[in-house]
């Protein structure tokens, strides 16, 4: 009575909107690991890329895959300000008030991009072609396969950028940031790195998600999932983005598959708050993140 | 620092402790009729409010350059409650406070709040294309007027125009009708279900998740359940993700249609070409062609004085914008005929839009009727396919169903009395 | 000067002891009082139903999450899905036929249970990981409530709030709406200077600072921490069916979303962690900023009589709020009240400086 094709189908297009929703999740962990804030203004730093982007490639006339490196590059530089202005400054300050700090930003933003640029929904093509693509009597979605695997290949370098050695210089910081200090490491600069990377990957997502939704203020929603699988994978393990970006993308998707006739609505969001609330529950650190040790 | 600290409390008290009461002065010494705009620039109807605000301001300045209506001119405040209650009822207040007989939230969670105090205090809540469905029984809701097709009879037109493809017969199809899963998106879920029994179809419902920017699980199942018809429901966002995804998926275009939330600006972001066949509804003619879109086009915009870019002129939303305002200002007109000396209260514009009949805006509408019983004007629409450029109407105005339509207002808007405000 | 602590001796513990010793204090809390009764005499109506009211109703949300936050130290990222509860609860008790009395504590019970279920979260992880948990909360709550016909009211959605009696006044007209969410708030408030006073209130403050420690103390975390969420998830239930049946008069579910979650939130943290003022402060500062800026833009652009789009006119009170926002947080991390009480400080010797202690 299961249609196991349809299944296939969508733990396979599953796979690559996890993919793309992780380069979210990228963010959060690159500046969870280095300076221990959860930076809900992800999201809509993607959007404010995804606006760039569009920007970019209007006034230059170019392709977005081509203006796309130069937003990237923008967006680091936007990345190290917000640092630099604002979150510098609340280091020592409950860890409460960067979380609103940082949802404050999400406001602004939100605000200033579509005023500046116009609320109306702004076309982001990157040139792939909508024509349905069948393997067998599977199809494939063109926008998010092209979509997962240049996310999955952005999650792999990242993976062999802490291998590298800024990259043991920012695993050095997020371990301890006395000790890294006392050995000559410029913890400031590292941690301000982390958010030009992770405004980097956000770039990522904003142009793939912008390319197939449009640009709009909506791209700022995706803080959600992405909140999800840096939960499940844990906040400070890229390895974990990875892997939960996979479990949750099949895991939303086969649930709109499986539970929504039987339900009636879209479980597909509530999914991905059940699997925060399960993980925080049954293993708070997440599969692959560390668990501190509390001291009195 | 300590200057820069200084500086900023300045500024901050200043900026709130800024004068808040803004009137224009320049109609003081004339009639006016007072509209209040407040709507969703900002949070979720982003998608249609500035066009529409766009249109509705235009058409207003072309009235009061020609003179007012009626020995009226028309003021319209617009400004943003960024769909957040607080805002909207402050926006209410004050707009009630500086006489405005008329206001338009286009919101629905907005319009839902402001019914009862509508209702109370006798002012002329406007509910195009949002609010609640049941508003078109005007004896329940005696100040609400939606002055447009409803969803409900939008779901009644779509079935219809379906059955004129299957030459009069959707015995044994298939419809696939997928849609946002809130309220909105469920709202046409009754009609099509009483539909799908007297026409003899089935009818398959995939919701998706609000704001709807990821379908990618929902399109799959749809084109597997292999759908005669396909009709997709949401807005924003979601509709442009639903379209493209339902061209990814290979379904057929012709054989597609949405509501009235289905715009030029959206087929660019689908592609042009993709989209091509796909049909919507349109409640008014769509693009320049129209009389009062060429006199705004020549009247205000060619003299400087329209209200936004000059390319979203004769865009759908802005169309619908211009459609409002032409019936308010119709209402004013009638109004004016029955009272010329006023005075100029929400009874007053009630009894002129109550008073519409057989308006078309000079080619603009279908002929709308608003009686004291029907706000909804007599849901008369027709069906607009896309032709890769723009959208061409395939039929003529027609209203179909409006039987169910009708039985499902009265259910509901009993259900309202009943409870007892 | 303003103060005159000069010359106040307590000669008794009581006096001393007294929610506000120094006269000036309880002078300048009379007089808003007085003036906050007055309103409805005094000020028009689009100040009474637009303003006031809603910023009674917000203020008094805001304190029941600020003892969970600012009292406690939990954060709590899903205080709109309580407040659902509450509302739902009393507004479908309400049209069974249950006074409001009745409905507005069984709808504050509602949500005690259901919030303790918040709290259990808050036994197992805390700080960030506490609010992500909150709010995914949030959103299965969200979720259940539009999922069930039964709660959510049908295809339209939408539970209109039935004609409502209090002690047999009937709370149809503005005032009476106004009075009654003024003593709503004035509950709360009295409830919230005194607990810091009992046991319970500083069992709370000792997990705030360290739940480790406290337990070592002998206070028990699990207990109070559940406690804590109780009582103030009950405040949200009642502040809710407050909300549903004076000012919002339907409910729907898209009115208790995250936005009102993260707008409670802003409340509670830009008017102050753990102060009963700041509520106050934060509620005005959050629902009014864009509503002034907004005005004050419009009347500053038709005045000079410049045509800015209307895209970025109508986004300037957003950035302006989000600007806000980060701009008190950076300038003052511990919110409007510590501005205030930092004047307050100052003005405490004014003129003489250098009395201070």
């Amino acid at each position: 009575m299961i249609d196991w094709i349809l299944l296939a189908e969508l733990g396979v297009n599953g796979i690559f909107i996890g993919m793309m929703y992780s380069l979210i999740s990228l963010g959060l962990v690159l500046i969870y690991k280095t300076s221990g804030i959860v930076n809900l203004a992800q999201g809509a730093i993607a959007m404010t890329a995804g606006y760039v982007a569009w920007a970019l490639a209007t006034v230059s006339g170019l392709p977005v895959l081509v203006v796309a490196p130069i937003a990237m590059a923008v967006m680091f530089g936007f990345g190290l300000m917000i640092e630099r202005i604002a979150l510098r400054r609340m280091i020592g300050h409950p860890v409460l008030m960067t979380i609103m700090l940082t949802l404050g930003l999400e406001i602004f933003l939100r605000g200033l991009l579509p005023g500046v640029f116009g609320a109306a929904v702004k076309r982001l093509d990157l040139g792939i072609p909508q024509a349905p693509l069948f393997v067998g009597e599977l199809l494939l979605n063109r926008a998010t396969l092209t979509g997962g695997v240049i996310a999955l290949v952005l999650l792999l370098a990242s993976i062999w950028f802490f291998g590298s050695r800024q990259g043991v210089v920012m695993r050095a910081v997020a371990d301890d940031q006395t000790a890294s200090w006392s050995v000559g490491i410029r913890v400031e600069r590292a941690i301000a790195i982390a958010w030009g990377m992770s405004a980097m990957a956000a770039t990522a997502a904003g142009i793939l998600w912008g390319a197939t939704q449009g640009v709009d203020w909506s791209l700022s929603l995706l803080l959600i999932k992405g909140l999800a699988i840096a939960i499940l994978g844990g906040l400070d393990s890229i390895r974990g983005v990875l892997f939960a970006g996979v479990i949750v993308g099949v895991a939303e998707s086969l649930a709109t598959g499986l539970l929504d006739p039987i339900v009636g609505g879209g479980t597909r969001d509530v999914i991905a708050s059940v699997i925060i609330l399960g993980t925080l529950l049954l293993k708070p650190h997440g599969l692959f993140g560390e668990a501190h040790i509390e001291r009195v | 620092m300590k200057m820069t600290r200084r500086t900023f409390v300045a500024s901050a008290a200043a900026g709130i402790a800024a004068p808040t009461i803004c009137t224009t002065g320049a109609f003081a010494q004339e009639k006016v009729v007072r509209i209040s705009a407040p709507q969703d620039f900002t949070r979720i109807y982003t998608f249609v409010t500035s066009e529409y605000s766009q249109g509705q301001r235009d058409y207003f300045t072309l009235i009061n350059e020609r003179g007012g209506v009626g020995g009226y001119k028309l003021v319209i405040d617009v400004s943003d409650h960024a769909n957040d209650l607080p805002r909207a009822i402050e926006a209410y207040e004050r707009g009630k406070r500086e006489g405005a007989v008329a206001i338009d939230p286009l919101s629905t969670p907005v319009a839902r709040a402001l019914v009862p105090r509508a209702l109370e205090d006798k002012i002329n809540l406007i509910t195009a294309y949002s609010g609640r469905s049941d508003a078109a029984d005007g004896s329940v809701f005696p100040y609400v007027l939606p002055l447009s097709i409803n969803y409900w009879s939008q779901a009644g037109l779509i079935v219809e125009q379906f059955k004129r493809i299957e030459k009069g017969s959707l015995q044994g199809k298939k419809l696939a009708f997928v849609h946002i899963d809130t309220p909105f998106g469920k709202e046409p879920l009754p009609i099509l279900e009483v539909l799908a029994k007297r026409e003899g179809f089935t009818l398959n419902a995939f919701p998706y998740t609000p704001p709807g920017n990821d379908q990618s699980a929902i399109w799959p199942q749809v084109r597997r359940a292999r759908p005669d018809f396909t009709v997709f429901w949401g807005a924003a966002v979601g509709q442009t993700v639903a379209l493209s995804e339902a061209i990814r998926n290979g379904l057929p275009m012709d054989r597609v249609s949405s509501s009235v939330w289905l715009s030029e600006s959206d087929m660019d972001v689908v592609g042009r070409a993709a989209a091509k066949g796909v049909m919507k509804i349109e409640p008014c003619v769509g693009g320049r062609e129209p009389k009062i879109i060429k006199d705004i086009l020549a009247e205000v915009v060619g003299k400087g004085k329209g209200a936004g870019p000059e390319a979203k002129v004769g865009t759908g939303y802005y169309n619908y914008g211009v459609q409002m305002a032409s019936l308010i200002a119709e209402g004013v007109r009638m109004a004016a005929q029955k009272a010329p000396n006023g005075p100029v209260t929400g009874p007053w514009l009630n009894a002129g839009l109550t008073a519409i009949k057989n308006f078309t805006a000079e080619g603009l509408l279908p002929p709308t009727t608003i009686t004291p019983d029907d706000h909804q004007g007599g849901g008369m629409g027709r069906v607009a396919q896309w032709d890769g450029n723009k959208f061409v109407p395939i039929t003529d105005w027609f209203t179909a169903n409006q039987d169910v339509v009708w039985d499902e207002i009265r259910k509901y808007s009993a259900e309202f009395k009943k409870s007892g405000k | 000067m303003f103060y005159r602590r000069s010359g106040i001796r307590h000669t008794r513990y009581q006096s001393e002891r007294q929610l506000f010793p120094l006269g000036f204090d309880r002078f300048l809390i009379l007089s808003v009082l007085a003036v906050l009764l007055a309103a409805p005499f005094l000020f028009d109506r689009l100040y009474v139903t637009g303003y006031l009211l809603p910023w009674l109703i917000w203020s008094s949300a805001a304190l029941g999450l600020n003892l969970l936050m600012g009292g406690a130290g939990q954060v709590h990222l899903g205080y709109g899905a309580v407040m659902a509860m509450g509302a739902y609860g009393s507004v479908h008790l309400m049209r069974f036929g249950a006074p409001l009395e009745l409905a507005m504590i069984a709808g504050g019970l509602i949500s005690a249970s259901v919030g303790i279920i918040f709290g259990a979260a808050a036994l197992r992880v805390k700080g960030i990981y506490l609010a992500m948990a909150t709010l995914a909360m949030q959103s299965i709550v969200d979720f259940v409530i539009s999922q069930t016909p039964a709660i959510s009211g049908g295809a339209l959605a939408t539970l209109q709030a039935p004609p409502a009696r209090f002690l047999g006044i009937s709370l149809s007209g503005e005032r009476e709406t106004y009075y009654f969410a003024l003593l709503v708030c004035a509950v709360i408030t009295l409830f919230m200077l005194n607990v810091r006073r009992t046991s319970f209130g500083r069992a709370l403050a000792a997990i705030r600072e360290k739940d480790y420690a406290a337990e070592i103390l002998g206070i028990s975390t699990l207990r109070y921490k559940l406690m804590a969420f109780w009582v103030s998830s009950f405040i949200g239930g009642v502040v809710g069916s407050v909300l549903a049946i004076c000012y919002l008069r339907a409910v729907s579910p898209d009115q208790f979303h995250l936005d009102l979650s993260i707008q409670i939130l802003a409340m509670v943290i830009v008017g102050g962690l753990g102060s009963v003022l700041g509520p106050f402060f934060g509620a005005a500062l959050v629902l009014f900023a864009p509503i002034l800026i907004n005005n004050a833009l419009g009347s500053a652009f038709s005045t000079f009589g410049m045509t800015v789009p209307i895209d970025l006119r109508a986004h300037l009170p957003l950035v302006a709020y989000g600007a806000l926002v980060i701009g008190f947080l950076l300038y003052e991390p511990y919110g409007l009240a510590k501005i205030y009480s930092n004047v307050r400080t100052y003005l405490l010797v004014w003129p003489f400086r250098h009395a201070q202690r």
